[in-house]
């Protein structure tokens, strides 16, 4: 009775064990996942972010099917394109970017956010070389933001940068920014009310958003 | 059973507890340490990001044998089995360095690359189509580069001494027969295709890669885009006639169309030229591609050209103006190219292309019809391969059919005719080998089977380059090349062998960050020119030889003033030839001494508009005057040309277009002609060879119709 007892208290044990080991696993990807999303966005030097990146590009490399990994190391890597000064390294990263944001779409390549991120990444290439990338990557990055905001109307950050870069030519030509502004206000309302199921989406933008708004009074 | 139950359960409590530490160290090759390096273990989370000093430590709950990853920009990944037992392990890792095309050495000697994909190009895209003088031709904006002589009468590219029909067109690799449109006597003609198709231009100016063959002094080399930018209609309107074009754009893949009406009597009419024109040039033509995404990575591309241009003038006599003989020509051009490129394995790519030239000039000189006929085909495979990031290789081959003919059509009723027809087979092979990110050496020949002669070739290739530092490096380049004579001189004689020339190329290149400087300098060795036998058109053989010898300077500088980029570049030439009717060695009459061109580009962001200014001047070119004892004793006076455009963006999709040549005026003389037989007094008479009107002035109104607004015609660029 008593070895019955064992066997069954020992069953038990193992079956929690394994059990929760497997939840764990699950646990363990949001979990790190989480920390690390919020490292990405408070990390301020291209170290910190070169660190954080790794980590995604790791759990990317164990997570062959979850394409936030790729997502957030694609975001990384613009973020270091972003505070680096010397142009050839800012296209290195974001070479790099590409790459990343790419794995993301082979993943899901319907998912709003990865087109948004693309169009970022393609927003930020012009900026290296506005004079002769300004036609053709401003082209490109208005497609994405176009796709993404299709795939889902309710992405702030498709919007946020749609806004950007229509005020961004408006400016150039000297039109009204009354389009470019719409689009803002519409982007501010997403950013309010923007809801996900999936806890790891992207989260970002808002802060342009904000600022954004100085220049739309 | 008490034991089984706590070795088992500590054996569980364990699996959360042990705990194995890893540590150490990353460093490159030379022992440098390389931090923000990425180590982790495969299929895990666990893992770290190296420090400044390349160290690196976390611990992992992970057991028994794993595989210990480390990466890097640059580097090659590194591998490694770990057992993990709770044990702590240290390990120091050197990286070995990885060949990437954004660190490597490039092989520059020669060539000038125009791409948006590649960082590093000296020249862009888009400078074709905004400098101010070519009016968005091709050749026109290369001729502002070191290594050419302007000739400003012919509008080709002379290179280092070469003729014009020794550069030669490629499209996505398929040769281009007859590149330029026909143009009237002694006014620039431009080139067949617009630079708004190509997404890249690699213009060499000697020794080039084995893959191209039949050009003795310069290739170059135009790839066609792969997308058609969104679907739109665009519409041009000029002064000198108007064009639409529509793209259709799908998933992967898109199609254009494009027509153009040419109409020079308006503008004739306004502005007086010095030519007597019967009817202006007015030319039609239609235009159209298919590009196609195919499987994973392949890409099928197509494009047609189709034109017809026409145009009738007097020529005056010299000696006796109110003798006057009419010149009518008709010129029907047909271009087909087709290229399917795809990768084979993760480490072979091929390409296959297919492109055919049909044209026709249809002339009537004086009371005599003559008929020249072209057709060419040129099939070409190539294969690609890296075997490892250090070594790569590259093979193909090509076919290359002709079939040319002149019919003379007298009024007499009589008829006489020249043909021949050429075969061209050739295979070449060319590898790559890198040492390191710093020095590369290239090695290569290709062969050839020419029919007409019955004769098989091989010539080699060979260059090196080597990079001092981040930012400096010299390259060097070898080669033999071959081209078939000229169609007028093979129509008289068949057996005529190839003409050849020997190329030796010495380079430096300096980039800092937006400035560039190049200089170079070459020896250039002519042989089996072709040659009138004792001064007799008629008896050809290949006794001409000739050399030509030079250095050329290159400085662009877009950092220093805002808003402005500009580049200078300077050749010096020094050439000689015996060929054709010289009766010695002497300085042919396209060659000029010294080149220099100046162009300037200055953004203005206030009125959206983009000035460009472009500087030439070019020393005198010799010119024989039969009157001299000497043979091309004569020396025209120094060219110079100051060209201006404005390129003015009111609204996304408008662009307005204005440009003018020689805006001071400058009356440039080329040369002389001279009068067939002496006057009276044993004197030739001469008339100097000027341009047709001393500028040439250019309107241009694009508009782009799509569903997105922002669309405007500057992306083609």
């Amino acid at each position: 009775m008593k070895q019955c007892t064992i066997t069954t208290i020992l069953i038990v044990v193992l079956l929690v064990a394994i059990v929760k080991f497997s939840f764990a696993n699950d646990n363990k990807y949001a979990e790190t996942m989480q920390k690390n999303i919020t490292t990405v966005y408070t990390a301020q030097t291209i170290e910190e972010l070169q660190a954080v990146t790794n980590t995604f590009e790791r759990i990317a490399s164990a997570e062959k099917t979850k394409w936030e990994p790729y997502y957030y190391a694609s975001f990384g890597y613009v973020m270091m394109a972003t505070r680096e000064k010397d142009g050839a390294k800012k296209d290195a990263y974001l070479d790099l970017a590409f790459t990343a944001v790419n794995k993301a779409k082979e993943i899901a390549p319907n998912e709003s956010e990865v087109i948004a991120l693309e169009g970022f990444n393609y927003m930020i290439r012009l900026t290296v070389d506005p004079g002769s990338r300004g036609p053709q990557y401003s082209g490109l990055s208005m497609a994405s933001f176009g796709k993404a905001m299709a795939l889902n109307p309710e992405n702030p950050r498709a919007l946020v940068f749609m806004a950007q870069m229509q005020y961004g030519t408006a400016q150039f030509f000297g039109s009204s920014t009354e389009e470019a502004c719409a689009t803002l206000a519409k982007s501010l309302e997403k950013f309010s009310t923007f809801k996900s199921d999936n806890p790891l989406a992207p989260a970002w933008g808002k802060a342009v958003a904000e600022g954004m708004k100085e220049q739309c009074k | 059973m008490k034991t089984l139950f706590t070795v088992v359960l500590s054996g569980i409590i364990s699996l959360g507890i042990a705990q194995t530490k890893i540590s150490g160290k990353i460093m490159d090759a030379q022992g440098e340490s390389i931090p923000g390096a990425n180590i982790s273990l495969e299929q895990t989370y666990d893992g770290a990001s190296s420090d400044v000093e390349g160290k690196f430590q976390f611990t992992t709950t992970e057991t028994g044998n794993k595989i210990l990853v480390v990466t890097f920009v640059g580097h090659k990944g590194f591998k490694q089995n770990v057992e993990l037992n709770g044990k702590p392990i240290f390990i120091e890792v050197k990286l070995e360095e990885e060949i990437s095309q954004l660190e490597a050495v490039e092989i520059t000697a020669g060539s000038f690359t125009a791409s948006d994909a590649s960082r590093r190009t000296v020249f862009k895209a888009i400078d074709i189509a905004t400098t101010a003088g070519a009016t968005a031709d091709i050749a026109g904006a290369l001729n502002t580069l070191p290594g050419t002589q302007k000739n400003g009468e012919s509008g080709r590219l002379f290179v280092r001494g070469g003729d014009g029909n020794e550069t030669r067109t490629f499209i996505d690799g398929n040769v281009v027969l007859d590149a330029y449109n026909p143009s009237a006597p002694n006014t620039p003609s431009r080139g067949r295709f617009l630079p708004f198709m190509f997404k890249g231009t690699s213009f060499s100016t000697g020794g080039y890669s084995a893959e191209y063959g039949q050009a003795l002094s310069s290739a170059l080399v135009l790839n066609s885009k792969d997308d058609g930018g969104g679907s739109r209609t665009d519409i041009g309107l000029l002064s000198v006639g108007g064009d639409v074009a529509h793209t259709q754009s799908w998933d992967r893949g898109s199609a254009s169309a494009k027509v153009q009406y040419t109409n020079l009597q308006p503008y004739m009419g306004l502005i007086s030229q010095r030519v007597d024109w019967k009817s202006a040039p007015v030319s039609i033509e239609a235009s159209g591609a298919l590009r196609q995404h195919v499987g994973k990575d392949g890409m099928f591309k197509v494009y047609g050209n189709f034109n017809n241009s026409n145009f009738a003038l007097y020529e005056h006599s010299i000696s006796d103006y109110n003798q006057k003989f009419l010149y009518d020509l008709k010129n029907n051009y047909r271009y087909l190219n087709s290229i399917y490129q795809s990768s084979l394995s993760e480490k072979w790519s091929m390409r296959s292309g297919l492109s055919y030239t049909y044209l026709q000039n249809d002339a009537l000189v004086d009371q005599t019809n003559i008929v020249e006929t072209q057709q060419g085909i040129h099939a070409k495979t190539v294969f690609d391969g890296s075997i490892t990031d250090k070594f790569e290789i590259k093979s193909g081959a090509e076919i290359i059919q002709r079939n040319y003919s002149q019919d003379f059509n007298l009024n007499d009723g009589t008829s006489h005719s020249l043909a021949f027809s050429e075969l061209i087979a050739a295979s070449f092979v060319e590898a790559d080998l890198y040492t390191s990110n710093n020095f590369v050496m290239r090695g290569g020949a290709r062969m050839e089977y020419n029919n007409l002669i019955n004769q098989f070739s091989v010539d080699p290739r060979a260059s090196l380059a080597y990079k001092m530092g981040k930012k400096g490096q010299f390259s060097f380049a070898y080669g033999k090349f071959r081209q078939t004579a000229k169609n007028e001189l093979v129509r008289v004689n068949h057996q005529l062998n190839p003409e050849k020339a020997e190329h030796f190329i010495l380079s430096y290149q300096l980039v800092n960050n937006k400035r560039t400087f190049r200089a170079e300098t070459y020896y250039k060795k002519y042989s089996s020119l072709v040659k009138y036998v004792q001064g007799d058109a008629n008896v050809l053989d290949n006794s001409g030889d000739g050399f030509a010898k030079g250095f050329e300077l290159f400085w662009r500088d877009n950092g220093t003033i805002n808003n402005i980029d500009y580049w200078i570049s300077y050749s010096y030439l020094d050439t000689k030839r015996n060929y054709l009717n010289y009766p010695y060695e002497a300085i042919p009459t396209f060659a000029s001494k010294h080149n220099l061109s100046v162009v300037a580009k200055y953004f203005i962001q206030p009125i959206r508009s983009q000035l460009g200014v472009t500087y030439s001047i070019t020393s005198g070119r010799p010119y024989n005057d039969p009157n001299s004892d000497k043979f091309n004793g004569g020396k025209t006076p120094t060219y110079s040309d100051l060209s201006f455009n404005w390129s003015y963006l009111p609204k996304p999709y408008l662009i307005i277009y204005f440009s003018c040549t020689n805006v001071l005026g400058r009356n440039n003389i080329f040369g002389y002609n001279y009068s067939t037989t002496p006057d009276t007094n044993g004197i030739y008479a001469s008339r100097a060879i000027t341009q047709a009107a001393p500028r040439f002035i250019f309107l241009g109104i694009f508009i782009t119709l799509s569903k997105d607004k922002s669309m405007n015609q500057l992306p083609n660029l």
